[in-house]
């Protein structure tokens, strides 16, 4: 469940792709710096969208730093510079869900996969105890979901909503850990609360193919095919529509064009793509 | 108190036209319409206060300024987000709870009542706690039934529409494109390439001429 929250790049300033290049970048950076340089490779663009909030959220992005790229030397890059734990924090939650999917995927992926999760997990497991002893209450949150998620998987008579609720319920308690205050709390819960709704749904919609094979757990296994779409489509937008309300409420200063471009267009775009299995444009495609 | 051209996002030296267009942006996005049956329906309202206060108080420092007539308040777009009927309803303390979003408190009521009791009402109020939770498509079913059994009821059929106008493309202020096509903003990639070509020209030009 990982890289659908975008930007649509031809709709961006050119000032602002730089800046949100800058935070991938950034973000990049820190991850190797905390972990190694393997778990770079699980840098993500939900990662950076986390960051980017985070950063704009507690205001503590104070200009950027060129340098050089640690994977590719001849390449010059900026970096956000970042005067809290933000990175820090983002690259945490990236190492915990990295860690939980391969978890998963363990009982639920086919031959080859499991064998290759085998091989690189004890690795991962090294990184994850050192991220969920610097951020607990992360741990504790994506724990909660993973044991939720089972449970519900489990059940019978399972629908979209409640397939949803648990991812939903992490991410609208990821983002409320940076409240301020009660208001902020409700607004920052229900942003979450959709935001990851989406995400979970997404997800599914872009599975659906391969767990019917595998006989997985789909929450839209059931809808007839001539409905997919349209049914799809519909409790997307409903995710996306009260995400943006739950947004329009926020004090959002910095990065605010992105973020924009996010809700508007790179959100939509990437499910349009998703629900009516359209090819990526190449122009969006690449960081 | 907060500078009430800060709450309007605009510079002290902005002219009338300039504020006005401001003040209509927020008062289209905070609008109860947009917020109809949110959990931050009152979070919406309290900003759209601020917004009214403000810019009415812009206009008064200005009229002042220039010592002409009073100007017409813009206050007054608030509203009641619960039909008429609530006080007479055999669901008062649900509706009570819903309000104050105590949703679990308002379901426990809604799942003791038995079969028979089931009424319209019943459905609408099950819909709405779904929806605040934010389970739109059990909302969606909850209300449609509702709808079916009491078609005439205005409330429920707001609030059926609000959940499915979210569902459709042109919900409020947010755009999702047209659907099936390729890019949700109908450019192909020619008209990219163009526009940053466009795009980049303006800035060169920009960059030499400061």
């Amino acid at each position: 469940m990982f890289g659908y929250l975008r930007v649509q790049k031809s709709e961006l300033l050119v000032r602002e792709w730089n800046a949100y290049r800058a935070v991938y970048c950034g973000l990049c950076k820190q991850m190797g710096r905390d972990y190694s340089f393997l778990t770079r490779l699980t840098l993500s663009y939900d990662g950076t969208f986390y960051a980017m909030l985070l950063m704009s959220l507690s205001r503590s992005c104070k200009g950027f730093d060129k340098g050089r790229c640690t994977c590719n030397p001849l390449k010059e890059c900026r970096f956000a510079r970042c005067e809290d734990d933000a990175y820090h924090k983002a690259a945490a939650l990236s190492v915990i869900s990295v860690y939980y999917k391969l978890v998963d995927d363990l009982t639920d992926s086919g031959f080859w996969r499991r064998l290759l999760v085998r091989a690189v997990k004890p690795l991962f497991s090294h990184w994850h105890k050192k991220a969920a002893k610097r951020y607990p209450e992360l741990e504790q949150l994506v724990f909660d979901m993973m044991d939720a998620q089972r449970q519900v998987e489990t059940g019978e008579k399972t629908g979209v909503d409640a397939a949803a609720h648990p991812t939903a319920q992490m991410l609208a308690r990821v983002l409320s850990l940076e409240a301020r205050n009660e208001a902020e709390r409700r607004i920052f819960s229900e942003f979450g609360y959709h935001l990851g709704r989406w995400i979970y749904l997404i997800d599914a919609a872009d599975d659906l193919e391969k767990d019917i094979k595998r006989q997985n757990f789909n929450p839209f296994r059931d809808c007839p095919p001539e409905d997919r779409e349209a049914y799809e489509t519909r409790v997307l937008n409903q995710c996306l529509a009260r995400a943006y309300d739950a947004y329009q409420l926020m004090t959002v200063v910095d990065f605010k064009g992105i973020f924009d471009n996010m809700l508007l267009y790179g959100f939509p775009a990437k499910q349009n793509t998703v629900v009516y299995r359209l090819k990526e444009e190449k122009d969006d495609k690449s960081v | 108190m907060t500078n009430p051209y800060e709450v309007l996002g605009v510079s002290p030296s902005a002219t009338d036209e300039e504020i006005k267009k401001a003040y209509r942006e927020l008062a289209k996005k905070y609008h109860p319409d947009n917020y109809a049956d949110s959990p931050l329906a009152d979070l919406a309202e309290q900003k759209m206060k601020e917004v009214n206060e403000a810019y009415d108080e812009i206009n008064r420092m200005r009229q002042k300024g220039k010592g002409t007539g009073s100007v017409g308040s813009n206050t007054g777009a608030g509203g009641s987000y619960y039909g008429n009927n609530a006080s007479t309803s055999q669901f008062y303390s649900v509706r009570i709870y819903i309000q104050r979003n105590m949703i679990s408190e308002a379901e426990k009521i809604l799942d003791g009542t038995p079969e028979g009791n089931r009424t319209a009402e019943w459905h609408y109020l099950k819909g709405m706690c779904a929806f605040r939770k934010g389970w739109t498509d059990q909302a969606t079913e909850y209300f449609r039934k509702a709808v079916n059994m009491d078609p005439n009821n205005q409330e429920y059929r707001a609030a059926l529409n609000n959940v499915q106008g979210q569902g459709s493309f042109n919900y409020g202020g947010y755009r999702t494109g047209n659907g099936g096509s390729a890019s949700s903003t109908g450019c192909s990639c020619c008209d990219i390439c163009a526009a940053y070509m466009c795009a980049d020209c303006l800035c060169s030009c920009c960059r030499s001429g400061c």
